[in-house]
């Protein structure tokens, strides 16, 4: 298999979830590109070594292909009907913006698990007094992207 | 990656949680930031930005610690 391979891969993992909004099975998949389950596991492992998604550990479903999440989390957004998991609140952010920069965010404040609740638009958020934390360094992010 | 409501909330948090306290971005940021990195991924040309260019994004937004610099290796 060869990077064309991986790239026909890759889009369909991502368009998966842009319809969807929940990862793809295997069978999907293997469905789409036309491969066996060794190709597409083997595929996901490339796209992993390239920071580009983050399989399961069983290398059958994806954890991660950012900024979408493959299970659920309390950071989710909405758009045009559909609900999406994202991996963090950056990701939250990041669904929204990859289809298109209108849709909601949901979230909390993480210390008193206040509820966060935006519509975004391609102009943004208003300012206020929310703020995003990282405690990973970005130099860090992918030593171990799922706790960053 | 988390939201927090505030300074305090954030400040409290590292506090009980024992964790490092680190720079912050507001929404807006985190807005600029999101569409940076994300606004092409469903592309087949999308690609993760190199370390010079995530340097000139956060530059761009205004993030400019070390703590965003994806090469430093002072934390």
């Amino acid at each position: 298999m060869d990077d064309s391979f991986d790239l026909t891969l890759r889009t369909a993992v991502y368009r998966h979830f842009a319809a969807t909004g929940r990862a793809p099975t295997l069978e999907a998949m293997r469905a789409v590109v036309g491969a066996t389950s060794d190709e597409v596991q083997g595929g996901y492992r490339r796209l992993y070594a390239k920071r580009m998604l983050v399989p399961t550990a069983d290398f059958a479903s994806i954890r991660m292909a950012p900024p979408f999440s493959g299970i659920p989390t309390q950071h989710r957004a909405t758009v045009s009907g559909t609900e999406y998991f994202a991996n963090c609140a950056w990701d939250a952010f990041g669904v929204v913006a990859a289809l298109g920069g209108t849709g909601d965010v949901f979230s909390r404040c993480e210390h008193t698990l206040e509820p966060l609740a935006l519509h975004l638009t391609p102009a943004g958020p208003l300012p206020s007094g929310w703020l995003f934390h990282c405690v990973v360094p970005a130099a860090k992010w992918w030593n171990d992207i799922v706790f960053t | 990656m988390l939201f927090f409501r505030s300074e305090e909330t954030l400040n409290d948090w590292c506090t009980a949680t024992e964790h490092p306290r680190r720079p912050t971005a507001t929404l807006p940021q985190l807005w600029q930031m999101a569409v940076a990195w994300y606004s092409n991924r469903l592309s087949p040309q999308a690609r993760r930005p190199d370390a010079n260019e995530i340097r000139q994004i956060f530059a761009r937004i205004g993030l400019t610690d070390a703590f965003w610099d994806p090469q430093a290796d002072k934390f």
